[in-house]
């Protein structure tokens, strides 16, 4: 008998542990969803071009599921120390919501941080980037996002276009439209700059001379965090699910054990 | 006395030296705008024309297909030379004139000797211009050489270059932006979460299947709650006895 005290005491203690586990894991989940959702690197306006932008809708649901873990773990614990068959199976299907929904967000997460593509980023860039005539408010309204976070990312990161400057010269684009090809190859912002704001040299810019033109592509300064917010999402999550999976396991094991 | 007078000779009869040299594209540095849609950046012919200081250094651009057809008599400036007038009936244009002082010889080291072919763009249909060194209205081949003028008659020329082709630039639709494909960490985290999502699915439904029933209520371990009902009942005890006691 006190044997199996004993066990009942230690799958109460794991269980307890289990569930202080997904407490934390929840508070930090909603912490690291929120941070993504404010979109630190401002790369936003690009995603909502594309009309791919789940991976944000993927942190929203983070969030709330990260403050439902937390809630529901303190339930678990109250329930488990109690032996209250009520509140635990009221836990347990509380418990398998949240778990559908947290799956939704990390399956929606990596499966849309597969269509961002360089070939997606390259054809919305010379689609709109300085766009002249929008076709409606919601195209000036995306064709503006997308010109301000282009300029900004060449200006900060030091790069051109999504595969280098090229990407300007291989196709068309709406900047072509606008720019003639032989007074812009590529845009103002791929020169080197000074502390004004200038070109440093226009002249070396326009014909590409090494050091007067930013040669690198931006893809990898755009894909870096967005990899990094598709991932955080997805796979930290998964984490949480798997830990999740066991103490639902164990609880479902300790529930029907409880007499009534 | 005699290679003298033969030299003068072909000066007299107004024929045009023909320097060994081919202008081509600027090999050093490496210039990521060498050739855009319609401009191509050719190297500076320095050390070529060093015998004639007093000539005005042309540069002659026509197509592949035209460059036969043009008369090293024609004057720049005229109709025939006009960049207005190039492809369509002038068969060349004359532009990016020139004097040795421009180019002097030798190229010190480390500078970039380059003519951006096609950088003026105020001037493209102004007819008062007809010298204008603007953007070439298609992408070629181009073939150009260099022709030195002393006052109107033309004393020297270089060979043609070898075609120069300018890029073409292709539309944006055709950009396939679908053909991602699913990367292998986004199938085995939906399949392992699937999988998962069942157990606990299938586990809920046995919960509540088994509810009712004593089935799994037969090992020791699930003996706790009646031990505990039986140790409170000792406890009971243990406290009523002194009680009696007393």
């Amino acid at each position: 008998m006190a044997k199996s005290e004993d066990c009942i005491h230690i799958l109460q203690g794991l269980l307890v542990f289990g569930n202080v586990v997904i407490g934390i894991c929840g508070i930090a989940l909603t912490a690291e969803c929120i941070y993504f959702v404010s979109d630190p690197h401002g790369l936003y306006p690009l995603l909502e071009a594309t009309e791919n932008d789940d991976i944000y809708a993927a942190a929203w649901i983070g969030i709330f599921v990260g403050f439902a873990l937390f809630a529901l773990s303190i339930l678990g614990i109250i329930g488990i120390i109690k032996s209250d068959r009520t509140l635990l199976l009221v836990y347990i299907i509380l418990m398998l919501i949240t778990f559908a929904f947290e799956m939704a967000s990390c399956i929606t997460a990596a499966t849309h941080r597969d269509f961002l593509t360089p070939n997606l980023f390259l054809k919305q860039m010379l689609e709109r980037y300085q766009k002249a005539e929008p076709d409606n408010n919601n195209d000036k309204w995306m064709t503006e996002g997308v010109t301000k976070t282009w300029d900004k990312l060449m200006l900060q990161n030091h790069c051109c276009g999504v595969l280098g400057p090229s990407d300007w010269q291989e196709y068309t684009s709406a900047f072509r439209v606008t720019h003639n090809d032989a007074d812009f190859p590529w845009p103002r912002k791929c020169c080197a700059m000074d502390a004004q704001g200038l070109p440093v040299n226009l002249d070396g810019c326009k014909l590409g001379v090494p050091g007067y033109y930013n040669s690198n592509g931006c893809y990898d300064a755009i894909s870096g965090p967005v990899n990094t917010h598709a991932w955080g999402v997805a796979w930290f999550g998964f984490a949480i699910l798997c830990w999740t999976f066991c103490v639902l396991l164990g609880t479902m094991f300790y529930w029907s054990g409880i007499e009534y | 006395l005699l290679p003298l007078l033969l030299l003068l000779l072909p000066a007299a009869h107004g024929e045009v030296e023909h320097v060994q040299y081919a202008p081509f594209l600027t090999k050093t540095p490496v210039l990521e705008g060498l050739t855009t849609g319609s401009t191509f950046v050719l190297e500076q012919p320095r050390c070529v024309f060093d015998k004639y200081s007093d000539a005005d250094i042309w540069l002659v651009v026509a197509l592949k297909s035209t460059a036969a057809a043009f008369n090293n008599s024609v004057l720049p400036g005229t109709a025939k030379s006009a960049f207005q007038n190039f492809p369509s009936t002038a068969p060349a244009y004359m532009t990016l004139n020139a004097t040795l002082a421009n180019y002097p010889c030798p190229k010190p080291p480390g500078d970039i000797t380059v003519l951006r072919v096609g950088s003026e763009t105020n001037c493209i249909r102004d007819e008062a211009r007809p010298t204008c060194n603007g953007p070439l209205p298609g992408p070629g081949p181009y073939m150009v050489k260099f022709l030195a003028l002393k006052g109107s008659e033309p004393v020297a020329e270089t060979d043609w270059s070898l075609p120069i082709m300018l890029r073409t630039a292709k539309s944006p639709n055709s950009i396939s932006t679908t053909d991602g494909g699913h990367s292998a960490g986004m199938i085995a985290l939906t399949t392992i979460l699937s999988i998962l999502f069942a157990i606990l699915l299938a586990g809920l439904v046995a919960m509540l299947v088994f509810w009712g029933s004593d089935a799994c209520g037969g090992s020791s371990t699930f003996s706790k709650p009646e031990a505990v009902t039986v140790r409170r009942y000792n406890t009971h005890h243990v406290y009523d006895q002194p009680a009696a006691r007393l």
